[in-house]
């Protein structure tokens, strides 16, 4: 998923033609104290033009620890965006806030109560430490997200080249995530022209089990598919078990086996997965 | 008012221009040549008829005999930092030479030096691109005349068949020897090669040398000989070598230029002529430059060696020269300072005329032997048309170059432009000023794909078959026109006067379109 | 009127696909300048756009203002917001 500087018509109008499989309108980091404002209205209205391709549009609003966050919430969510992400979310409570002003907004626009999704990004140690607490505390939690510089700040390291700091913070999300029944998505890799070392951080954090990784840059992009590309192998395995489950519906059966393994709705849902990611079936829910 | 062959009014007769009976467009391989070479004048010279350094620019003018009236031609690889024409134009004015035509190969910003002249009657021609300022004038109606505009092949093709004759001919000359004897290879202002005014040379009446490098007889590698040249000026500076040449070229960071780059490639490698041997031109735009670099990528990945490139060469085309990915490099302008070293020391870094280039009118000009070219254009229209001489307003700020020639040319000519630049869509219903014809170009990439001309119904299918899954997406002509004008709104049209302040040539001399004088 | 004191507010930048509007207090009926890039081809739908925001804002055409366009390609989507940005700017919904 693309992050688009929330105050940039450029990248705003642009970001899906990079065909990212999500966009991140950005109103946090990326938009300047004073630029607020503008940042809201243009968001807003990009977002009512609704051009982005295929792509999955989430807000990356301010936190709930400023004064901004409730006004981002009623000029985003009206347009019916996939999700917000939250950013620095520590507490089960925040994300209560959240979900109570979302439904409010929502109830009073005309969209669906419950359809906007939240995304929590973990950025304080105390956020990490509530994970599975965070990832429970809303059904609209769809997904975990470690932080990245402001965590390293926080956990009093910086971030390094290898990415020692995040290991076991990015270890524990997984099982977090897993545990809640929630994604786990990647931080970003900040150093847009170092295209093997995201390459390697990509590899490492889609063996640990991270559904995606979000980007900075369209030109990592592509690297992020080409990690996240699934193999001939794991497509094949992929459509006999969505052929077998296909089988399995069409019979009545709640339960399939296939190589004496159970095929569940989890397993079916991965091989869609795996088979959208390879290009063989039509857009799912899924990100990365 | 007659209609040519491509669908543009054309009036009978242009004011300054001439009739235009039997010179309407009639298709890009229509017109053919029946008539023998046109020439200048036949100089003799005698044993040791001592040297040809007439002194300054000055003197060079009156020892030529150049008067009022007269013809006068320039070449343009000195681009930006060119101080040549500024000293002639400046020298015929303070000598009293009045109503000359000027046959630049191009005219640049440096060159607004100019327009007092233009103003005051010094000049009252002009045959060639003009670009910036002077292009403004002209599109006001600052000139009485209005300005022709041919391509790199078709300006040669006139002076061979004498449809234009050359008084004089100036030639910047970046190192000269007494004789007139002339390279662009070496001294300060060195700018590779020179192939434009080998045409000048050979065909005008009288042709200058203007130097600020004279070196002892007889200098080597020679680009045009001095056989041709009557006499030598001497001037403290031919140009500004920060105008001459760039200092390196460098791909596009631009994520949007490198999107639209690799779709190209991603064209180009699906077409049946990317294999051994391929020969391609991409020139030094940013989008061309990121083509080739994701062609270098392919080429490598795919074990294939292309024969040649052609045209303006960069330094990135050196360095496919320099690992042997291509074989050699056909050079009628060298962009960069690394393509002036090569060129001066590399014998498969050849230097080539604007005729042996491009000139449809000789017995096979290299762009005949071009597979693949890369070219930009400020819009394109739904029978892809290309107008690459005047900008959204409507001004005339462009010239030709070598659009029409590779485009007619080359197997496979590609457009590969954003879609919008800013609000103004580049795909439009019908394009403000006709350069290049749809039926030499076969495909336009943007940033929302590859749309290929539907008479190649091959390169559909080869590109079908090259790509499985939408990774990169073909898109129609009428859909990339339905999305600019979507993003764009509709656009007013141009508001112009009748008055044509420009005649736009196709390469074979032929009236394709005219530019009409903006409304003030 | 005191130059001095004049309210002027402004918002948008100059970067690609963008537009700067600035909105200043006037003594005459709202007057709507566009330069930049797009004038050429674009300048009445343009003009017609921000009267339109002005107008869904609360600003007639005959309020005293002028606006004032600095286009660097903004399609009507962008121009839009930055009017109405400037706008809410200019009547002090948000400080600038």
């Amino acid at each position: 998923m693309l992050y688009l500087p929330g105050n940039n018509p450029n990248m705003l109008l642009r970001g899906h033609l990079f065909k990212p499989d999500g966009l991140i309108i950005d109103l946090e980091d990326s938009v300047s104290r004073h630029e607020k404002d503008a940042a809201r209205i243009l968001a807003r209205d990009v977002l009512k033009r609704g051009e982005f391709g295929k792509c999955e549009v989430t807000v990356r609003i301010n936190g709930t620890e400023t004064d901004l966050w409730r006004e981002d919430i009623s000029f985003v969510v009206p347009q019916g965006v996939s999700g917000v992400r939250a950013p620095k979310v520590e507490t089960p409570q925040a994300v209560k806030d959240l979900d109570e002003e979302i439904s409010s907004v929502e109830s009073k626009s005309g969209v669906q109560v419950g359809s906007t999704k939240i995304f929590c990004l973990l950025e304080t140690a105390l956020g990490v430490w509530n994970a599975y607490d965070i990832a429970k505390s809303s059904p609209r939690v769809t997904a975990i997200i470690p932080g990245g510089e402001d965590l390293a700040a926080d956990l009093r390291t910086s971030r390094s080249k290898e990415g020692t700091e995040l290991e076991w913070v990015r270890r524990m999300l997984i099982v977090a995530a897993r545990a809640a029944g929630v994604d786990a998505l990647d931080t970003v890799f900040p150093n847009i022209s170092d295209g093997d070392g995201l390459r390697r951080e990509a590899g490492f954090v889609k063996q640990l089990g991270f559904d995606g990784k979000s980007v900075i840059h369209p030109s990592q992009i592509p690297i992020i598919h080409e990690i996240y590309t699934p193999t001939d192998r794991e497509i094949d395995t992929a459509q006999r078990i969505v052929a077998a489950a296909k089988e399995a519906a069409e019979r009545g059966l709640g339960a399939v086996a296939l190589d004496g393994r159970m095929i569940d709705a989890p397993v079916i849902r991965r091989a869609e997965f795996t088979l959208e990611r390879a290009g063989q079936m039509g857009k799912s829910e899924n990100r990365g | 008012m007659p209609v040519n062959a491509a669908n543009r009014d054309i009036p009978t007769r242009i004011d300054g221009y001439g009739d235009t009976a039997g010179k309407l467009y009639e298709g890009p391989f229509a017109r053919k040549p029946d008539a023998r070479r046109s020439g200048g004048r036949i100089r003799a010279s005698v044993p040791n008829g001592g040297s040809k350094v007439a002194g300054g620019i000055k003197d060079a003018i009156s020892a030529a005999g150049i008067r009022s009236g007269m013809t006068i031609s320039f070449h343009h690889h000195l681009r930006n930092g060119d101080y040549v024409v500024n000293q002639v134009i400046d020298a015929c004015a303070e000598m009293g030479i009045r109503d000359l035509t000027i046959f630049p190969t191009a005219l640049f910003g440096i060159h607004k030096n100019i327009i007092p002249h233009i103003k005051s009657g010094v000049v009252s021609r002009i045959m060639g691109s003009v670009n910036g300022p002077i292009g403004q004038l002209v599109s006001e109606g600052g000139m009485d005349t209005p300005v022709i505009l041919r391509s790199h092949g078709g300006r040669p093709r006139a002076v061979i068949s004498g449809e234009v004759h050359i008084d004089a001919a100036f030639i910047a000359a970046p190192a000269a020897d007494r004789t007139g004897n002339i390279s662009g290879r070496m001294g300060r202002s060195a700018c590779g090669s020179i192939g434009y005014a080998f045409t000048d040379a050979e065909y005008a009446d009288c042709v200058i040398a203007v130097t600020d490098n004279l070196q002892s007889y007889p200098i080597s590698p020679i680009s045009i000989p001095g056989i041709y040249v009557d006499f030598v000026a001497v001037c403290e500076k031919i140009g500004d070598p920060a105008g001459i040449v760039s200092g390196t070229t460098s791909v596009t960071k631009d994520p949007l230029r490198l999107l639209i780059a690799k779709y190209a490639s991603s064209l180009i490698e699906s077409s049946p002529y990317f294999m051994d041997g391929i020969s391609f031109q991409t020139g030094a735009g940013g989008i061309p430059l990121a083509v080739t670099a994701f062609m270098k990528e392919a080429m490598r990945r795919k074990d294939i060696r292309a024969s040649f490139g052609l045209g303006g060469i960069t330094g990135y085309f050196v360095d496919l020269l320099k690992e042997g990915l291509v074989k050699k490099l056909m050079d009628v302008q060298s962009f960069d300072l690394d393509a002036v070293k090569s060129i001066a020391c590399d014998s498969d870094h050849i230097e080539i005329s604007a005729d042996w280039y491009a000139n449809p009118w000789n017995c096979g000009a290299a762009v005949n032997m071009l597979d693949v070219v890369i070219l930009g254009a400020t819009e394109v229209d739904v029978d892809f048309n290309a107008n690459v001489n005047t900008e959204a307003d409507g001004a005339l700020l462009h010239g030709i170059g070598g659009h029409q020639d590779t485009a007619a040319g080359a197997k496979l000519t590609i457009i590969a432009q954003p879609l919008l630049r800013g609000r103004i869509p580049c795909v439009v219903d019908r394009v403000h000023t006709l350069t290049t014809p749809g039926q030499v170009v076969d495909a336009i990439v943007t940033e929302y794909g590859v749309t290929i001309n539907p008479r190649r119904k091959d390169l559909m299918e080869s590109w079908q078959e090259f790509n499985c899954g939408d990774d990169t997406p073909l898109v129609s002509i009428d859909e990339l026109a339905d999305r600019a004008r979507g993003l764009s709104g509709s656009m007013e049209p141009v508001h112009t006067t009748d008055r044509i302040v420009g005649v736009v040539e196709w390469r074979d001399g032929t009236v394709i379109d005219v530019v009409r004088q903006l409304e003030s | 009127m005191d130059a001095s004191a004049i309210k002027v507010a402004q918002a948008g930048t100059v970067e690609s696909m963008d537009c700067r509007v600035t909105i200043a207090e006037s003594d005459c009926p709202m007057i709507i300048e566009i330069s930049g890039i797009s004038a050429a081809r674009f300048k009445a739908a343009m003009q017609a756009k921000v009267a339109d925001v002005l107008e869904s804002l609360g600003a007639s055409q005959d309020a005293c203002l002028k606006v004032d366009v600095q286009d660097n390609g903004a399609i009507d989507v962008v121009l839009g917001a930055r009017v109405e940005a400037a706008y809410l700017r200019f009547i002090g919904v948000y400080e600038s």
